[in-house]
This record gives C-alpha cells, sequence and structure tokens, in this order.
C-alpha cells in the first residue's frame, strides 16, 4: 500500500502533519496557524462511536472548550442527494465514493474550517478513513483515493475504535440489527444479510487496520464498557489539549 | 471544492452509464464538453490544477479532442443576442468579482479560455477556430474527424457518406 508520506505532495500546506493538508489541498484556503483542533473518531458500523463523542463532547464543553460535531454525510448540500441516490440502485463503486467524496468538502468548507478558525475543538464522527475503507474493500484504487483526499486536513488526534466481528456482531444485533449498506450486499456476497454482515465487516476491519500506521491511529479496544473506553478517550484528549496544565500542576498546588 | 467533485460525480455516473458500454460496443462516442471542461473552469475557480487532473485519472482518454476557440467578445455577443440572463455559475457570480453579470462573466470566462490555451498544449486538442461560419467548421471538424475513423464502417450503414 502506498504510503502519503514516501510521496509528499506539494499544495497550499500539504504535508500531511496535524492541523494541515494531507496532500494538495485546497488553495483558496489556506489553514496555517488555526487555533482550533480536529479530532476524528473513527470505526467500524456499531462500534459505538456516537455515544463516545456525546460523552466527549459534554466533557469538553464542561471544561470551557467550544465544541462542533460533524459527522459522515450530514452535509445539507449532499445529504438528500446521498439518500436519493442509495434509494435509487443506479449508484456504482466510483460515484459512490465521488457524493461521499462532494459530502465531505462541503462540511470541510462550511463546518470543520470556519470551526478551526474560531479555536473550536471539532469532534469528527468519522473522518477520510470510513470513505478510503469502503471504497479499498470495493475494488477502488487505493493511491487515486488518497489524491482524492488530499484536500482533507489531518486531524490532531484520530481515536480508532477497534472491535473484532464476533463483538460486533453481538452489538449490533443488541441495538438495531443489521442493515443492506453496513452488511455489504451492494457486494453480493450473497442474499444472506448475517454472512454479508460478516464477510464485509471483516473485509472492513482489515482495511482499517492496513491503515493504522499510515495515519497515525490512537488505537482504542472497542471491547470494553463504555465507561472504560470514555475514561481513555479523555485522558489522552486532555494530556493533547493541556500539556501545560500537566507541567504547571505541581508547581500551582505546591 | 464541492462544485469540482459534484461534476466530477456527474461524469463518472455518465462514463460509467453512457460511455464505455457503447465504446466497448464499438460506437463513436461524441462528447459535448469533457473532462478538459473541469480542468479549465476547476483551476480558474482555485481548484489545485494537479488535483483535478488526479481525480478524473478514470476518464477515457479520447481518441480525439476538439476545441472551439473564440474570442471572449464573441462568446458574450452570442450569448446575449440569444437569452435574456447569464447563468449565475456560467458566468463565475459564486467567486464574487464583479456585481455585474456581463463583467463577471468577461472576467472569469476570460480566465477560463487562458485554461483551455494551456490545456491545448497539454493535451494536444485540435484547435477549431469558433469565430469562422458554421460550415467552414464543420469542414475541418469532418476532415479531422475522418483521420481518426475508420470510413470503411460506414458501408454497414444503409446512409450514403456525406
Amino acid at each position: 500500500m502506498s504510503n502519503l508520506s514516501d510521496a509528499p505532495m506539494e499544495g497550499a500546506n500539504g504535508n500531511g502533519q496535524s492541523g494541515h493538508y494531507y496532500g494538495r489541498g485546497i488553495p483558496y484556503l489556506p489553514i496555517d496557524a488555526y487555533p482550533g483542533k480536529l479530532i476524528a473518531i473513527e470505526g467500524t458500523d456499531g462500534v459505538g462511536r456516537s455515544t463516545q463523542i456525546q460523552l466527549l463532547r459534554e466533557w469538553l464543553e464542561v471544561r470551557g472548550y467550544g465544541v462542533v460535531e460533524t459527522g459522515w454525510t450530514r452535509s445539507t448540500l449532499m445529504q438528500p442527494t446521498i439518500e436519493l441516490a442509495k434509494a435509487s440502485n443506479t449508484l456504482n463503486k466510483l460515484t459512490f465514493v465521488l457524493l461521499y467524496a462532494t459530502d465531505f468538502a462541503d462540511r470541510l468548507e462550511k463546518e470543520i474550517i470556519p470551526a478551526l478558525k474560531a479555536g473550536f475543538v471539532v469532534l469528527s464522527d468519522r473522518y477520510i478513513f470510513t470513505a478510503l475503507a469502503r471504497a479499498g474493500v470495493r475494488g477502488v484504487d487505493r493511491q487515486w483515493l488518497r489524491n482524492l483526499y488530499g484536500f482533507a486536513i489531518a486531524p490532531h488526534m484520530v481515536f480508532y475504535l477497534n472491535i473484532d466481528v464476533k463483538s460486533l456482531i453481538g452489538r449490533v444485533l443488541e441495538s438495531r440489527g443489521m442493515d443492506f449498506w453496513e452488511s455489504g450486499m451492494d457486494l453480493k456476497h450473497g442474499d444472506d444479510i448475517y454472512d454479508s454482515f460478516r464477510t464485509y465487516q471483516n473485509k472492513l476491519l482489515k482495511e482499517y487496520a492496513s491503515m493504522a500506521d499510515e495515519f497515525h491511529f490512537r488505537v482504542v479496544d472497542a471491547r470494553r464498557s463504555v465507561d472504560r473506553i470514555q475514561d481513555e478517550l479523555r485522558r489522552q484528549v486532555s494530556a493533547f489539549l493541556e500539556p501545560a496544565d500537566k507541567v504547571s500542576e505541581p508547581a500551582l498546588t505546591r | 471544492m464541492t462544485f469540482s467533485l459534484l461534476h466530477a460525480t456527474d461524469f463518472a455516473d455518465r462514463l460509467l452509464y453512457k460511455i464505455i458500454p457503447p465504446l466497448k460496443a464499438g460506437m463513436i462516442v461524441l462528447a459535448d464538453r469533457y473532462a478538459y471542461t473541469a480542468f479549465a473552469r476547476d483551476a480558474t475557480r482555485g481548484v489545485d490544477r494537479q488535483w483535478v487532473r488526479e481525480l478524473y485519472s478514470f476518464a477515457v482518454r479520447p481518441d480525439l479532442a476538439l476545441y472551439f476557440r473564440v474570442p471572449i467578445d464573441v462568446s458574450v455577443d452570442r450569448l446575449l443576442a440569444r437569452r435574456v440572463k447569464l447563468k449565475f455559475y456560467e458566468s463565475g457570480m459564486d467567486l464574487g468579482w464583479s456585481s455585474n453579470p456581463v463583467e463577471s462573466f468577461r472576467l472569469f470566462q476570460g480566465k477560463v479560455l487562458d485554461e483551455y490555451d494551456q490545456l491545448v498544449r497539454e493535451f494536444g486538442l485540435e484547435v477549431v477556430d469558433a469565430g469562422g461560419s458554421i460550415t467552414d467548421q464543420q469542414r475541418l471538424v469532418r476532415t479531422l474527424i475522418a483521420q481518426h475513423v475508420a470510413m470503411t464502417r460506414v458501408d454497414l450503414s444503409d446512409e450514403q457518406p456525406v
């Protein structure tokens, strides 16, 4: 698999460092030295991202941070189109990828970048890695995908909620059940949604795992209880957002 | 970016449903605009040139690409003679360069034309002088196309060659 750092691309300020564009970026939107922080919570369908983000958000707000949340396919421009396209049965892997990328671009320009500029902590429920994993599983060229998402900002932190398929199946069945797309039924692994879910999610998890080093995932064991996972997230986020407090704490208390 | 990506999505859909199947069947596909339009328009809107080229790398490279070149004044005159109002995006009004649609069109499309001139060199587009008469243009187009199409194919149809 290709690595972005192997092929540095010149762009607006694309060097793949946290807070910078991964690749060629958006030339008309230079983002150097924005005070906000971008934190992405990644993980497959049903792994518990939304719960963690909700808890993280409350905790951050109590501590005085302004928090903005953004999530996959939530752009006002694209959400209706994506729902319509999914229902029409004419989507192919390429148009699927491009619709998602358009949604992401809209949220990046209209939500994420303005929030970073204004000093918010942006919590992203999924980031480009979901798109890369889903498209990678569907056989889309991985280098092309990385070039495409070269306009994305490298988050300051990427938490990857890691889980095995067996635990995932239990969790999904306990909550809302298996859905057509999350089971990869479009890949025609078979008519059985359970088998399809297992095969598809297995591939997805491998795809996510293969990106862990490339994109500096902080891997979090998502099989544990909600509270344990939240504790770990808070510990890491706190260490990142308030490193100065840690250093100065002894001096202040003594 | 969303302007660029939405057009790419539309293009991908047409490529896979309308362009590739007839090509596989050995037919001739005439495309009114192609990826070059995106290269010119998106670059003018400030999107990274190389990024757009990589984005469209899934496109089939045409056997022949014709570029109908026309000075900006002729373009404006023709459009204004035919309709009342210039389209918002066609005039680049989204860029906020001018609140006057005609002035904005001139500024925006002027830059688009500069981009096209670069594309002619980069991709070897065949330039047709679109300032001339339709008959002259069509003669040149037919000559250019004849060089790329095996005319024996015409024997397969009932129609007489023009």
